[in-house]
């Protein structure tokens, strides 16, 4: 997919929840501008793919890193890896510019009560990664088409037409396919809750 | 508490992705506070989208965003806005969950003889149909269907309906092949918070009384 950046170094998960800590506890700018390089052309391709304007993906972008600079010390590496706090901060900044109001909604207040209490132990950052490593080996499980089905389901707001076009079957048969999709991936997943 | 009922794969995947209404997505909160199982389903379904996000082609920026983002940040205050207190809420004779602390809640209105509802507002989000229902124990309400998804949660006493019984922690999604006539348990008054999705509408009588009173 990203033929033209795969030669760059690409930082590692750990090196990424490394440059949250770094930006949390000491505002550290360099770890910042890593996490921006890293982060802000994703963000802004998703946010284009879910169907924003260009500038308008641009401005989200920007509030999404905004926020990441300015909530680093709500990441909790024993809950989440950086890619997925920054895709749920992402979703938040999305669902309140669709809302058109600068009010923050609840899902931010929950986040902003979500504060570790004890910083996070090795011990459970290790079982956040393995379960952020299952869920990526459960999606390449996946035939194609569910993985698309999943997928799909992050772009658009009313996925089930979407994936009616993508994949060349009827709307009827979405639902269903949807269901199968989602049990397959939750016999994936459930496999160790 | 042993939960029984939980919200469906899609509904989480929904909740996940952003997709689910302002409405549904509290009821969902509500039930995540006390159910582990489903956090952690949430979290692996928030995995997916970080990986999409890890995966994802990238979009060229412009050349001095970087810089103008942080510019916004130097001209920021350099600690956090800190959350509003909880609104204050009516003593509606239960503990509300952790959830609804900045929802505007209404006091207990009058619906029916032992049945009362409270309306439930979510900042920024004025047109989610959201309300606390209390039936006093043993109370039959009417049966009804909607025409698209309700969802509720059981915050004290207990339900049932056709389907099955319902209690403190039990999520319910009725969608529209649902048709119900839920009763409240014997032992004592039921409250729950539910949610209908975007222009969902309850059908028969129940909906006729709702409607002119509650507005949904």
């Amino acid at each position: 997919m990203n033929e033209g950046i795969q030669k760059e170094v690409l930082p590692s998960p750990v090196e990424l929840i490394r440059l949250l800590d770094a930006v949390a506890r000491a505002q550290d700018r360099k770890a910042f501008a890593q996490l921006f390089a890293y982060f802000a052309p994703r963000v802004k391709g998703f946010l284009i793919r879910t169907g924003l304007a260009e500038s308008v993906a641009e401005e989200v972008t920007q509030e999404v890193m905004i926020a990441v600079w300015r909530k680093a010390s709500y990441f909790d590496p024993s809950r989440a890896g950086a890619s997925t706090w920054v895709f749920t901060i992402a979703r938040n900044q999305r669902i309140d510019r669709l809302r058109r109001t600068r009010s923050r909604t609840a899902d931010h207040l929950l986040d902003l009560s979500d504060e570790p209490d004890t910083p996070p132990s090795g011990e459970d950052i290790m079982i956040m990664a393995e379960r952020e490593e299952e869920v990526r080996k459960a999606l390449a499980t996946l035939s194609n088409e569910q993985a698309t089905i999943v997928k799909l389901s992050f772009f658009s707001e009313a996925p089930h037409s979407e994936i009616a076009r993508e994949l060349g079957i009827p709307l009827g048969t979405v639902k269903s396919r949807v269901r199968l999709a989602l049990n397959r991936l939750r016999t994936l997943l459930d496999r160790d809750i | 508490m042993t939960i029984n009922h939980h919200p469906s794969d899609e509904t989480l995947l929904r909740l996940a992705t952003g997709a689910l209404g302002a409405g549904p997505a509290l009821v969902i909160r509500v039930h995540l506070e006390g159910c582990s199982v489903c956090r952690e389903r949430l979290t692996r379904f928030e995995a997916v989208g970080g990986t999409i996000i890890d995966e994802m082609r990238l979009a060229p920026l412009a050349a001095d965003l970087f810089g103008r983002t942080m510019e916004r940040l130097e001209s920021m205050p350099s600690t956090l806005v800190t959350e509003p207190g909880p609104r204050k809420q009516p003593d509606l004779g239960i503990e509300l969950p952790h959830a609804m602390r900045h929802c505007e809640i209404g006091p207990w209105r009058w619906l029916g003889p032992g049945f009362k509802w409270s309306k439930v507002k979510i900042a920024g989000s004025p047109h989610a149909k959201v309300m606390m229902l209390k039936g006093k124990a043993g109370l039959y309400l009417p049966a009804h269907g909607h025409t698209g998804m309700e969802f509720m949660q059981i915050l004290s006493g207990s339900l049932s309906d056709e389907r099955s019984q319902y209690f403190p922690g039990d999520l319910d999604e009725a969608d529209d092949e649902v048709n119900h006539r839920p009763v409240v348990g014997e032992k004592s008054d039921c409250v729950c918070l539910a949610a209908l999705e975007g222009d969902t509408r309850l059908h028969g009588f129940l909906g006729r009384l709702l409607r002119p009173i509650v507005g949904f």
